[in-house]
């Protein structure tokens, strides 16, 4: 089905065969010369394959997602400032936009995706959220801010987390918003915590979706909202078991540097969704609406500084940059997909 | 870490029943002033597990708190110990320990590190 350019329309899915409740197989590969793990299953539908080796090699990914956030998290701060996502642009549009263009286009992500899920009507409900994949804290300061609510995040990186917290305090937000480590898929908190369950850009490194969306599922309040911002790759056909070895290829090579295990689509996240009873499932295409972003992202980092920067940085920033142009290619060629999914959790 | 998100964190361990509170292992605490808040202050009279705030303060060398929080709402005295312990004290050094299994989560530069191993899962 055509996807419309409208950020807040539904896209009405084709209704995918019903398979059991899948743990997509891990494909890692590690950048970590110590693992000798290279589980290489490509994720297919219904394939519920995760093997013994499979464990370890989940600590593995979640050590290197670490460490590349360790490592790049300064250098994207320095050039982009402290919202790690896309910005949402209007479609086609053809100016080019200028740095603060493109801060603003971010902050703008994170405004429509909070009118997508029905959040801006609903804003005094709003006490606490959590940010999950937080980054260095650029959402929950900007929802806490917002909404006047209480906002923790939780990320993989102690560098992130430290920074997040200093920016808080840096902004008067203490009160508000803190930062701890902890694992998305071990949430240390009790079920029904947050009235906003917030994941923006996160969902791609989490190498078991359905534990993912699970734990969102259980720190959710009675009543609360849940925001999946994500990338994805395309939705199936009806029939198809897999995506084309070509497109599985070109995601591969974006998963070694970025530090991603197996790709879903959107329609597996609504699946996911359903199956845990949530309501108000909707979820749109918005692949259009971030064109413009790694391009810009590119541009800065082809100027001077971003070339300095890069060099000081090392060599997960470096190959992290050379992988940049990979993503271009997959969304011109529709392999991936920038998806919002967002529901409420029954009271 | 300050108390008020001390009082959210629970062992997140396989199987444990016995997972909020943590028990505080300090190390290093540091006081950093913060602007004082009354209705934030009230909205989180409601939500918190006052006992938890009470043992946690202790933890971090401040024992002003009472024993219970009925009927205090009004006390301005009462409102700025709350205020100082909630928000005010920085565990920057030390340990969240779980009392049934004994497992010691690293606070570090004042960030908890809530990590499970494998085989915790």
């Amino acid at each position: 089905m055509k996807a419309t350019l409208a950020p807040s329309s539904l896209i009405s899915l084709p209704r995918q065969k019903a398979s059991s409740l899948r743990s997509p197989s891990l494909l890692i590969n590690s950048q970590r010369p110590s693992s000798a793990l290279m589980t290489t299953k490509t994720a297919s539908r219904g394939s519920v394959a995760v093997t013994a080796a499979a464990t370890s090699s989940v600590e593995a990914l979640r050590e290197g997602i670490a460490e590349f956030y360790n490592e790049t998290s300064g250098l994207w701060e320095e050039i982009w400032g402290d919202h790690m996502h896309h910005g949402f642009y209007d479609p086609d549009s053809s100016v080019q936009l200028s740095d603060s263009g493109h801060r603003e286009a971010q902050i703008r992500m994170i405004e429509e995706s909070l009118r997508f899920a029905g959040v801006t009507e609903e804003e005094k409900k709003i006490k606490r959220v959590v940010d999950v994949g937080c980054g260095i804290g650029g959402s929950s300061r900007y929802i806490a801010s917002k909404f006047g609510a209480e906002c923790i995040g939780i990320t993989l990186s102690p560098v992130q987390a430290k920074r997040a917290n200093d920016l808080a305090a840096a902004q008067s937000l203490s009160q508000k918003v803190s930062f701890q480590v902890a694992d998305a898929l071990e949430q240390p908190f009790e079920d029904g915590t947050f009235d906003l369950v917030w994941s923006m850009e996160s969902g791609e490194h989490m190498p078991d979706k359905a534990k993912f969306v699970k734990e969102l599922v259980r720190v959710a309040a009675p009543g609360g909202r849940i925001i999946i911002v994500t990338w994805c790759h395309r939705n199936l056909s009806q029939g198809e078991e897999s995506l084309q070895p070509w497109e599985q290829n070109l995601l591969d090579r974006i998963c070694k540097t970025f530090y991603l295990p197996a790709w879903c689509s959107t329609s597996d996240y609504v699946d996911l969704l359903q199956s845990l009873s949530l309501q108000d499932i909707k979820c749109a295409d918005w692949s259009e609406n971030v064109a413009p972003f790694w391009p810009a992202v590119i541009r800065t980092a082809l100027t001077w500084k971003g070339l300095v920067s890069l060099l000081r940085s090392g060599m997960k920033s470096i190959k992290g940059a050379l992988t940049m142009p990979l993503m271009i290619e997959g969304y011109k060629k529709g392999v991936i997909k920038f998806g919002i999914i967002t529901c409420q959790k029954p009271l | 870490m300050r108390l008020i998100v001390h009082n959210m964190l629970t062992c997140n361990v396989k199987g444990v029943v016995n997972k909020f509170p943590l028990k505080i292992v300090a190390e290093k605490v540091v006081k950093k002033e913060v602007d004082f808040n009354l209705d934030f202050l009230w909205h989180m009279l409601a939500k918190i597990e006052w006992k938890a705030l009470v043992d946690g303060a202790r933890s971090l060398g401040y024992s002003e708190l009472p024993d219970h929080a009925e009927a205090l709402e009004s006390n301005e005295s009462f409102l700025k110990k709350f205020h100082h312990a909630l928000l005010e004290l920085h565990l920057e050094e030390g340990s969240l320990v779980c009392k049934e299994t004994g497992r010691k989560f690293p606070v570090k530069k004042g960030v908890p590190n809530m990590l499970l191993h494998e085989d915790e899962v």
